[in-house]
């Protein structure tokens, strides 16, 4: 009998050529949105605006002077104060994801996290791998941000000691880490040891292989396989092997002025390549396979600041001390542009003094401009500026979040409980309200196995309440918020809910299907999972149970989605039943979907509405 | 003295062009970038020495996670004719022609081929023991299909021609010549398959890159969607696929080139099968492989795949 139920879910299937289950995001449209967050150089703060919107600012209070780094493709900005031995922390409110053929973006308000890291001065910060690694000089040890968490709001940090406190880092590789290693010999008073080189090491802190010499260690980036970081000697570029690490010297070369160094380097986003600093005004076009290593490029000052554009990694854009602008081939290894684009600024004076600092925006350079008190907009192409954004106080450090993608209308969000799970005591991994899985983006890592007894419990249909109109308010809900009409949607949840199932109840292993009151009963076992991956680029998990004995009406195989991933308890779900464990996969139009039978009609509308 | 060095390049010219003609020089030559060696081999098939090719990602290696180099967007910038799989293959293209700036035509080679729509939305790769997951609503191992390799060679005709009409002709000679060659292979594998019993059909590999194969000739092949070796959580997975190659009855496990073994040695030891191959899947073999050319990779495998479902 459930057999036939499973034909009639087919042909639904056949008839509807509609959307996905999770794949109700029809209201989409291009957007392109910049946040940028400026640290004062004075006062503890950091202000935030977005660029098509200037006059609305938000403002964040910090303990000190903010150098600012965008994380996590931007989801998050990281605030460090050296010298007050703090880090905060503010979901950007922008996020990206790219989904092969096209990106989503989302947006909302930007917010501090109330949590607040302390430690005796942290200085390099390594985005990389789902980890942001902030190095505390004087702690001796290196906190590992969990950055996908982070990009959620919450702080979830483990700590990675070193031998010894120092000014350095440590970034992942493959499965491991390597860091800095600061020299053995003793240092007068308060002053920090010199560097020697760099070593594989566990996440427990022990050493993982040799130390490989890279005097003055300074500077790291990551590029395609590459992790490139500076030496008195040369560029030091690390791979992930099958073994560990592979570290290789590249050795400045001849032709390079003699007596200089690397001790910043950025990697391109788009290209294998590094552009680093080589002395007061020279810069470096790293290739880490290819010969030559090593190209330079002088400018005619000395450099106050350079960025790469993440999108285009032909350009790189260096601001020198007599207050232009270069635009710098990278692939030419030559200057491409030049244009004055604010007054000097001498290098001379302390490192921290106040000076302009780049950033990218699409196909902008942004670029404070502390004395003048604004932030100024610039052409990447033309190099010529677009607007001036003042900003109270010396703007200082800037970071950018954004960047363009469809935005996808909120009315998909159905009626979901997406709020913590934590209150029911339940152990698992993202209890947190994980948008982001709920509507189908995460990582293959993040999936856990799940048992029966998530979805435990007397579930009733919403397919009646389609049927007789209870529901007819939440598609009217959704038709306001949605490209269709109500009936449309009533027509579409028409598919979707269609069940002659209308209760289910779990209790054990036993999955008891209720159809016209007459249960049909049998014992179900894991039988795995299965991810999907929707028109959209969005996936989803299925998570299997095999009959092992029963009645023969009962179906072979049920899947579950509920659009969590790991273990919790459902607060709804979405079932698929029948015989044919792979042809169930390819069910995406007809997914019965029920709630608690302890839930009244009224309550599962209020439930759909206040979604 | 000075005058001379500067004569010296063209009147050596001068004699190429009077007492060789058919030797070109390389900068007269057709500037070819292809994305990978496959097309490499199509590109130098068609073209012959009237082209000066650039292979990007080369033999052994996988299209998908290669990272270009500043070397490869110089390449491109010189191109006259710039040939790609499309199909989302390459995911690193529009970067690098972006960074580029180049002026050639880019040939999408799949256009006008017979292509599938990849019901996953997607693939899994397996680089260094972790899976990774290639997001794109159509397959893109149209080569895997001989009928569409023959619509790959009269793509790159055209291409050849509308860059160097001189050279049409030959072009045109080149990709008929080329063209019965698929013939052959084409009955070949039919023959070949058609010889196989109907219940030694099914294959098991990591990565699927066979379901052109496997639409135009009929051997199955079973592949685990997201498994990790290094992941504890993915027993699971690997156990529904174990359960799989038992109610399919799957007869061998191939290995790859452009994959690490550690996954499918997994698999074969638990599913109890014979770990056969490798097969050649997203890229050649070096010039002394078994597959240094696209006819001797679609043997290899037909080779690999027939001895292997064949054993007992």
């Amino acid at each position: 009998m459930l057999r036939q139920l499973a034909y009639t879910t087919g042909i639904a299937l056949i008839l509807s050529g509609t959307a996905l289950a999770q794949d109700k995001h029809d209201d989409h449209e291009d957007v392109t949105r910049f946040r940028i967050f400026v640290g004062d150089h004075a006062d503890p703060k950091v202000t935030a605006f977005d660029l098509d919107d200037p006059a609305k600012r938000w403002t964040f209070a910090t303990t000190g002077q903010n150098k600012l780094y965008s994380v996590n493709d931007g989801s998050a900005i990281v605030a460090v104060q050296f010298e007050d031995d703090a880090v905060h922390f503010i979901k950007s409110g922008i996020s990206v994801h790219a989904h092969g053929d096209h990106s989503d973006i989302e947006i909302t308000e930007p917010s501090a996290l109330q949590e607040v890291l302390t430690g005796p001065r942290p200085f390099h910060v390594i985005d990389h791998g789902g980890n942001v690694a902030i190095n505390f000089d004087r702690g001796g040890y290196v906190e590992i941000i969990d950055a996908h968490e982070l990009s959620h709001g919450e702080l979830k940090t483990r700590r990675l000691p070193q031998a010894r406190a120092h000014h350095g880092y440590a970034a992942p590789i493959g499965n491991g880490w390597v860091t800095s290693v600061a020299s053995d010999a003793p240092v007068e008073g308060d002053s920090l040891p010199t560097r020697i080189g760099l070593q594989a090491i566990h996440e427990d802190g022990t050493p993982a292989g040799e130390v490989a010499t890279c005097t003055g260690i300074h500077g790291e980036a990551f590029s395609g396989a590459y992790l490139a970081t500076g030496c008195e000697e040369g560029i030091l570029t690390v791979t992930a092997g099958q073994d560990g690490p592979v570290m290789q010297m590249l050795e400045y070369p001849g032709n390079l002025p003699a007596g200089e160094t690397t001790g910043t380097l950025l990697g391109s986003k788009s290209m294998q390549v590094f552009l680093g600093n080589y002395g007061a005004s020279g810069m470096v076009v790293v290739d880490p396979v290819d010969e030559p290593h090593f190209r330079y490029i002088e400018l005619p000052f000395r450099r106050v600041d350079f960025v790469l554009d993440p999108a285009n990694a032909r350009y790189g854009y260096a601001l020198a001390e007599d207050g232009t602008l270069h635009q710098v081939d990278v692939l030419e290894a030559k200057v491409s542009n030049s244009a004055k684009v604010t007054q000097p600024y001498s290098k001379d004076g302390h490192w921290n003094d106040p000076r302009p600092r780049l950033a990218m925006a699409g196909d902008e350079i942004i670029m404070s401009d502390p004395l003048a008190g604004v932030v100024r907009r610039i052409s990447k192409d033309t190099l010529k500026e677009n607007a001036t954004i003042k900003v109270e106080g010396i703007p200082y450090n800037i970071a950018v979040a954004g960047g363009s993608g469809l935005v996808h209308d909120d009315n998909a969000k159905e009626s979901h409980d997406h709020s913590h799970n934590d209150a029911h005591g339940h152990k698992h991994a993202h209890s947190h309200a994980d948008d982001q899985i709920y509507k189908g983006y995460f990582e293959d890592g993040q999936i856990e196995a799940r048992s029966l007894s998530d979805w435990e419990g007397d579930w009733q249909s919403v397919y009646p309440y389609l049927q007789d109109g209870t529901l007819d308010k939440v598609m009217a809900h959704k038709a306001e918020n949605g490209d269709k009409s109500a009936e449309e949607y009533k027509a579409y949840y028409e598919i979707g809910y269609r069940t002659e199932v209308e209760r289910i109840t779990i209790d054990g292993e036993t999955v008891s299907f209720f159809s016209e009151g007459v249960p049909h009963k049998a014992r179900y076992v894991s039988d795995g999972r299965e991810i999907l991956t929707y028109k959209k680029g969005n996936r989803g998990v299925r998570f299997i149970f095999k009959k092992v004995e029963g009645d023969e009406a009962a179906p072979q195989f049920i899947q579950f989605s509920d659009h969590k991933i790991a273990p919790a308890k459902a607060d709804h779900y979405h079932l698929y039943w029948g015989d044919d464990r792979a042809a169930l996969l390819e069910e995406v139009t007809n997914w019965p979907t029920y709630y608690p039978s302890s839930l009244s009609a009224d309550e599962i509308v209020a439930e759909m509405l206040a979604h | 003295m000075l005058s001379l060095r500067s004569l010296l390049p063209a009147s050596l010219l001068t004699i190429m062009i009077a007492f060789s003609p058919h030797v070109r020089a390389d900068e007269e030559k057709l500037g070819v970038v292809a994305t990978f060696s496959i097309i490499g081999d199509f590109a130098t098939i068609v073209g012959g020495d009237r082209i000066n090719l650039k292979t990007l990602v080369g033999p052994d290696s996988d299209a998908h996670v290669y990272e270009p180099r500043p070397a490869d967007a110089i390449a491109l910038a010189r191109a006259d004719v710039v040939l790609v799989n499309g199909l989302s293959l390459e995911g690193f293209l529009d970067r690098l022609i972006e960074a580029s700036e180049t002026t050639a035509e880019i040939t999408v080679l799949t256009e006008g081929a017979d292509i599938l729509m990849d019901p996953n939305g997607g693939h899994y790769h397996y680089i260094n023991g972790r899976s990774v997951f290639h997001a794109t609503p159509t397959d893109p191992h149209a080569w895997q299909s001989v009928a569409n390799a023959k619509v790959f060679i009269g793509n790159i005709a055209r291409a050849f021609c509308s860059a160097d009409a001189e050279g049409c002709p030959k072009y045109e000679a080149n990709a008929a010549t080329y063209h019965d060659k698929l013939s052959a292979l084409d009955m070949d594998i039919r023959n070949a398959i058609a010889d196989l019993p109907e219940d030694r059909r099914v294959a098991v590999v990591a990565h699927n890159a066979f379901r052109y194969f496997e639409r135009d000739y009929g051997v199955t092949f079973l592949a685990p969607q997201g498994v990790s070796t290094e992941s504890e959580a993915s027993a699971a997975d690997v156990a529904s696929l174990i359960r799989e190659i038992r109610e399919r009855r799957a007869r061998a496990v191939f290995s790859e080139n452009i994959t690490d073994a550690r996954l499918v040695e997994q698999i074969a030891s638990e599913a109890g099968l014979a770990l056969a191959g490798p097969l050649y899947t997203d890229a050649l073999s070096p010039a002394d492989g078994p597959a240094p050319g696209y006819l001797e990779l679609m043997r290899h495998n037909l080779n690999t795949l027939t001895d292997a479902l064949n054993a007992d």
